[in-house]
C-alpha cells in the first residue's frame, strides 16, 4: 500500500496546479494556435461561421512586414544588453544589501524594491521629466559639467538604451529579493571553513557565493529572458515605439497590429513566432545548465 | 500515506465547494430579466446612475448601470461579442461604431424611430448622425459630442500683430512663425504628432475627400492631402512647433506673460482644464473657430453614441431609455452633471451653451464638424499615417514618396477584409 | 565574516543611499503628488513637496466609488491567491524532488504558459468560462490566476537545493509525503515563501483585468477596476490617479515590511546537491 502511494505521490502534488493550468492556460494556448491559421477578426468573433482557414498566410505576412523585422531587431538589442545587466545588477545589489543586517539595510530592501510597486503613470511622468531633451534633469546636469545635451528619447539608438535603463531600474527589485532569499540558503559553515583556509573576500565570492546561487541565478536568467523577449510596457508608455519604430518591440508590434485592430488571427501568428523564439532560447538555457552540472560532477 | 492523499483531495474539494458556492450566489442574483442593463464608460458612467434613477421614476423600469474604464472597455466589448451576451444598452465611442456595427453587434434602430420621437436623426448634429448611419440605417443615437477648436492667448497674439485669431491657414502659419521668433524655446503652436485626426482634418479643409464613398480607394497621394501634410510638417521642420513633446501641460506652456506655446488645437475638455489649472491668465485667452483652409474650416467630431446591443433581451425598453436620454431637458441635465457636451441640436440653443463665451464658439464649430471616415479600418490607417508623418516632419523624408507608400498601404488595408 | 569593519559598512551604506535615492524618488513623488493640485503635477522642474497641500484628491477618491464592496472583493481574491501559492509550492515539490514519467516534459509545458502574451488567450479563456457558466461569478474571477508558472518555477528552484538526504531520512522514519512537505520542505522554504508571499499579495491586490472581464455587475469589481474608472475619454485626472495609487501602495509597503524579515530566516540545513 505504502509503495503504491509513494509512486502516486508526485502526481498528487502536481495535479491540482497542472489541472488549473491545463484549463486556463494550455487549452487556451492551443485554441489560440488554431486561431493563428485563420483570418479571425471581430466579425469572425461575432459569427464563427465567417472564420476562414488561411493556412500559414498569417505567418508569411508577419515575416514580410518590415516593422515586424525591425521590431525583431530591436528586441534582440533589448535582450542582449538588458538581460545580463539585470542579472549582474540585481545580484550585486543583493550582495551589497546582504552586507549589513541592521535596520538601515532592511530599509534599503524596500527602497530598491519600490520601483516595482510604483504606479506606471507616476514612473512615466518622472522619467519623462528626467529624459526631457530641453528641460530635463539629465541634460541639465550634463550642461552643468559642460557637456552636450543627449537626445534621450529622440535618437533611435539612444532611445533604446534609455528604455533599457528604465526597464533595468524597474526589474532589479524582484530579482534582488530572490537573490537575497537564496543567499540565506548558503550554510555559514562554508564561509567559516574558507576563512580558516585563508581565502580572501574575492575568492569566497567566486568560489562559494556565486556557485551556491546557481539555482537562483538560473531562475532569474530564465524568467528575465522570457520577460525581456516580451518587452512591452516601457516603449508602450514612454515612446509608443517611436521615433520611427526604433523602439518598437515584438510584443508592442503584436499588441498594436493585433489587439488594437482586432486582427486576432494575425496577432496570434505573431505571438506564436514570439513563443517559438522564447522556447528555443529557454531550451538552450536548460541544455547549458545540464552541461554545467555534468562537468561539475 | 493515506493522509497525504486525503489531505490533497480535501483541499481541492474545499476549493471547489468554496468557489462553486461563490458561483451559485452570483448567478441567482444576476438574472432579473426586467432590469435594463446599461454599460457606460469612465466619467460618463459616474453620473449615469443619477439619470437612470429619473428614468426608473418615470417608467418603473429598473436600470443597472455598469461602469467600464475607457482603457479596457474594448476588451470587455470583445468578450461580450464572443459570448453573444452582454447588456441591453451600450455607450460606444464614435470611433468604435464602425467595427461593432460591421460585426453585427448593434441593433438597427430604424424600427424604433417611429415610436420614439426623440430618436429621429434630424434632431441631432449632422456630424454626429454620420457616426450612427450605415447603408441608410441607424445603429445608434448620438449622445455626447466634442469638436476641435483653436485655443490662443489674446495678448501674445496681439504682440505679434494679431488682434483676433488667425482666420486662414496662411495667417496661422504667419502667426506661428512670428510667435516662434520671440526667442529660444518659444513656439507658435503645438502640432501633436500622436493625434490621429489632425492630419485628416487639415486635409479635409484643403478639399481632400480622404477616401472614396465606397471606402475602397484612399486619396492620400492626391494634391489636397499631400499639400496639407506639407503644410503641417513645415510647422515642425521650421521650428514653429516643438519637434518633440515638451512634457508639460497647459499650466506651464500656456501661462505667464510670455507663454511657451500660445496656440494649440484641442477639444472642449481643455476649456475646463485651462480654467482650472492655468493660473493668472483670466481674460488673456480665448477660443476660436479653426482657420480656414483652401476649401473650408471643418473640424473633426468625436464623442459617444448610445446603442442597442444586438444580444440584449430588452430591446424595446432599451429604445425607451435612449429616447429618455435624448430629450433636451435630459441632455442639458447630463451636461451639467458630467461636463460633456450634448449631441442634440436644440440643446445647443440653450443659454448655458449659446451665451457662454467659450462654448458658443464650440457650438459654431460643431455645426459643420465631421467625424473621421466611418470605416473599421480607420484606426489602422491613422496609425500608419502618424508613422509616415513622423518620417516627413522629423526625418525630413520626401512628402510625395511617403504619401505614395502610405496610399498603397492604405489601399491594401481597405481592400482586404 | 567578523572582519567586516565599521568602515566597510559605511562605504557600502553610502553607495546604497545614493543609488537608493534614484530608486525611491518616483514613489516619493507619487505619494506627495497625491496631495497636489492637478496644475502643480506637471510643472517642470517637478516639485517634490506640494505647494498647496490638499486632501481634495482623497476626498474625491473615497466618495466616487463603492469603496467597501471593492475592498471586500479584492481581499477575497488576495485570500484565494495565497491558497494558490500553496498549490504552486506543492507542484514545485513534485517537480523538484520526485522522479516520474514525463516529468521534464510536463515541467516544460508549465513553463511554456509564461511564454505567450496574455492577450492571446484572453478570449479563449473567456469562452471556456462562459461554457462552464462561470462568467459573472467570483469563481470565474479567481480561477484563472490561481496558479502560475512563475511561482512553480521559483519554488522548484529553491526546493531543489534542499538536500535529498534529509527527505530520505524522514521517509525512513515513516513520515508521509504530506508530512514531509508540510513539516520539512515548507519551513526550509521560509525565505522564498516570503518572497512569493509578497509577489502573490501584490498580484492579488492589484488584480484588474479578470475581475473586469468576468463581471457583469459592479459588485464584483476590485479596487484597481474602481480606480481605472476615474479616467475620462479625453481628459485624465492625474492628481486623482496619484491619490488612488498612493492608497493602493500603502498596504503593499506594510506587507513588504512584514514579510521581508522572513527572507532572512531560512533554516540553514540545505547542502550541496
Amino acid at each position: 500500500m505504502t509503495k503504491f502511494f509513494n509512486k502516486r505521490a508526485p502526481y498528487l502534488f502536481v495535479s491540482p496546479a497542472i489541472l488549473l493550468l491545463l484549463m486556463f492556460s494550455i487549452i487556451p494556448i492551443l485554441i489560440a494556435f488554431v486561431i493563428s491559421f485563420t483570418d479571425m477578426s471581430l466579425n469572425g468573433l461575432a459569427d464563427f461561421s465567417l472564420i476562414k482557414f488561411v493556412g500559414v498566410a498569417n505567418y508569411v505576412k508577419v515575416f514580410q512586414d518590415p516593422i515586424f523585422v525591425k521590431a525583431l531587431g530591436n528586441t534582440v538589442f533589448y535582450v542582449i544588453i538588458g538581460v545580463p545587466l539585470v542579472i549582474v545588477c540585481s545580484l550585486g545589489l543583493a550582495l551589497l544589501i546582504n552586507f549589513g543586517q541592521n535596520k538601515v539595510f532592511s530599509f534599503f530592501r524596500l527602497v530598491f524594491y519600490s520601483p516595482s510597486i510604483t504606479n506606471v503613470v507616476a514612473v512615466a511622468v518622472v522619467w519623462a521629466y528626467l529624459y526631457n531633451p530641453q528641460f530635463g534633469l539629465f541634460n541639465y546636469l550634463l550642461k552643468l559639467i559642460g557637456l552636450q545635451p543627449v537626445p534621450w528619447l529622440q535618437d533611435p539608438i539612444v532611445a533604446k538604451i534609455s528604455l533599457i535603463l528604465l526597464a533595468l531600474w524597474r526589474a532589479i527589485g524582484v530579482n534582488m529579493i530572490i537573490f537575497l532569499a537564496a543567499l540565506q540558503g548558503i550554510p555559514k559553515a562554508y564561509y567559516e571553513a574558507a576563512e580558516l583556509d585563508g581565502a580572501n573576500a574575492r575568492q569566497r565570492l567566486f568560489h562559494i557565493t556565486i556557485p551556491m546561487l546557481k539555482f537562483a541565478t538560473f531562475f532569474v536568467s530564465v524568467t528575465t529572458l522570457i520577460g525581456w523577449i516580451q518587452f512591452f510596457e516601457e516603449p508602450f508608455v514612454m515612446t509608443q515605439g517611436g521615433p520611427l519604430d526604433s523602439t518598437t518591440s515584438l510584443a508592442l508590434f503584436i499588441y498594436r497590429n493585433g489587439f488594437q485592430l482586432s486582427k486576432f488571427g494575425y496577432a496570434a501568428a505573431g505571438s506564436f513566432v514570439l513563443f517559438v523564439i522564447i522556447i528555443l532560447v529557454t531550451l538552450l538555457q536548460f541544455r547549458i545548465q545540464r552541461k554545467q552540472e555534468e562537468t561539475e560532477l | 500515506m493515506k493522509k497525504s492523499v486525503l489531505l490533497s483531495l480535501v483541499s481541492v474539494a474545499v476549493l471547489g465547494i468554496l468557489l462553486s458556492g461563490c458561483g451559485k450566489k452570483a448567478s441567482s442574483s444576476g438574472s432579473e430579466s426586467k432590469t435594463l442593463n446599461v454599460w457606460a464608460m469612465g466619467d460618463e458612467a459616474k453620473v449615469m446612475p443619477t439619470m437612470a434613477k429619473a428614468f426608473t421614476k418615470e417608467t418603473g423600469i429598473k436600470v443597472k448601470v455598469q461602469a467600464l474604464p475607457w482603457s479596457n472597455a474594448h476588451d470587455k466589448l470583445l468578450t461580450a461579442v464572443a459570448s453573444k451576451g452582454g447588456p441591453d444598452v451600450v455607450q460606444l465611442g464614435t470611433t468604435w461604431m464602425p467595427e461593432f456595427q460591421k460585426a453585427g453587434a448593434l441593433e438597427d434602430m430604424s424600427a424604433y424611430t417611429d415610436k420614439y420621437n426623440n430618436l429621429k436623426s434630424e434632431n441631432f448634429l449632422p456630424g454626429a448622425v454620420r457616426t450612427t448611419k450605415y447603408d441608410g440605417k441607424f445603429y445608434g443615437t448620438p449622445w455626447v459630442s466634442e469638436t476641435r477648436v483653436l485655443f490662443y492667448r489674446t495678448d501674445t497674439l496681439k504682440s505679434v500683430g494679431y488682434d483676433q485669431a488667425p482666420q486662414t491657414w496662411n495667417e496661422l502659419k504667419d502667426a506661428a512663425k512670428k510667435l516662434s521668433a520671440r526667442g529660444k524655446d518659444k513656439y507658435g503652436i503645438t502640432i501633436d504628432m500622436k493625434e490621429q485626426s489632425l492630419g485628416f482634418m487639415f486635409a479635409r479643409q484643403n478639399g481632400s475627400k480622404l477616401i472614396t464613398n465606397d471606402f475602397k480607394d484612399p486619396q492620400f497621394n492626391k494634391a489636397p492631402f499631400t499639400e496639407a501634410v506639407s503644410y503641417l510638417s513645415e510647422f515642425i521642420q521650421k521650428g514653429y512647433a516643438p519637434k518633440a513633446d515638451l512634457g508639460m501641460d497647459v499650466s506651464q506652456t500656456f501661462t505667464g506673460d510670455d507663454p511657451i506655446v500660445p496656440m494649440f488645437i484641442s477639444g472642449p475638455w481643455m476649456i475646463t482644464a485651462v480654467k482650472d489649472t492655468a493660473k493668472g491668465i483670466d481674460g488673456k485667452w480665448a477660443v476660436a473657430e479653426l482657420p480656414k483652409g483652401s476649401k473650408n474650416n471643418i473640424s473633426s467630431l468625436g464623442g459617444s453614441d448610445l446603442t442597442i446591443w444586438k444580444y440584449g433581451k430588452n430591446k424595446n425598453n432599451a429604445a425607451k431609455f435612449i429616447d429618455f436620454m435624448s430629450t433636451k431637458k435630459n441632455q442639458l441635465k447630463f451636461m451639467k452633471l458630467s461636463n460633456d457636451l450634448p449631441a442634440l441640436k436644440s440643446a445647443w440653443k440653450d443659454d448655458s451653451l449659446a451665451k457662454d463665451p467659450y462654448l458658443s464658439v464650440v457650438g459654431k464649430q460643431i455645426k459643420t464638424a465631421m467625424p473621421m471616415p466611418e470605416t473599421p479600418k480607420f484606426e489602422e490607417l491613422a496609425q500608419s499615417y502618424l508613422k509616415h508623418f513622423e518620417s516627413i516632419a522629423v526625418g525630413n523624408a520626401d512628402v510625395k514618396t511617403e504619401m505614395n507608400t502610405f496610399n498603397d498601404e492604405a489601399k491594401t488595408t481597405l481592400q482586404s477584409n | 565574516m567578523k572582519e567586516k569593519t565599521v568602515g566597510q559598512k559605511w562605504i557600502v551604506g553610502v553607495i546604497l543611499a545614493i543609488l537608493g535615492l534614484i530608486f525611491i524618488l518616483p514613489l516619493v513623488w507619487m505619494i506627495l503628488s497625491s496631495f497636489k493640485t492637478e496644475s502643480e503635477l506637471f510643472t517642470i522642474p517637478p516639485t517634490v513637496f506640494p505647494k498647496h497641500f490638499t486632501w481634495d484628491n482623497f476626498n474625491k477618491l473615497f466618495t466616487s466609488f463603492n469603496f467597501a464592496q471593492y475592498l471586500k472583493n479584492t481581499l477575497i481574491i488576495v485570500l484565494f491567491s495565497f491558497f494558490g501559492m500553496f498549490l504552486n509550492a506543492m507542484a514545485a515539490y513534485g517537480f523538484a524532488k520526485f522522479k516520474f514519467k514525463g516529468k521534464n516534459f510536463l515541467f516544460f509545458i508549465v513553463l511554456a504558459t509564461m511564454m505567450i502574451p496574455g492577450q492571446v488567450t484572453m478570449i479563449p479563456v473567456y469562452l471556456i468560462m462562459n461554457s462552464l457558466g462561470l462568467t459573472n461569478t467570483m469563481a470565474g474571477i479567481i480561477l484563472p490566476g490561481l496558479v502560475g508558472a512563475f511561482g512553480i518555477f521559483l519554488f522548484r528552484q529553491f526546493i531543489s537545493t534542499i538536500s535529498t538526504e534529509i527527505l530520505e531520512a524522514a521517509r525512513l522514519d515513516g513520515a508521509s509525503e504530506w508530512f514531509i512537505f508540510w513539516h520539512i520542505v515548507i519551513p526550509i522554504c521560509k525565505p522564498i515563501l516570503a518572497v512569493q508571499g509578497i509577489l502573490t499579495f501584490i498580484a492579488g491586490w492589484n488584480s484588474f483585468l479578470w475581475p473586469l472581464i468576468m463581471a457583469n455587475d459592479d459588485k464584483y469589481y476590485t479596487l484597481s477596476v474602481g480606480l481605472s474608472l476615474l479616467k475620462g475619454q479625453y481628459a485624465s485626472n492625474y492628481a486623482l490617479q496619484m491619490a488612488g495609487s498612493t492608497f493602493m501602495v500603502v498596504p503593499i509597503i506594510i506587507i513588504f515590511m512584514m514579510f521581508q524579515k522572513y527572507i532572512l530566516q531560512g533554516f540553514n540545513v540545505s547542502g550541496m546537491k
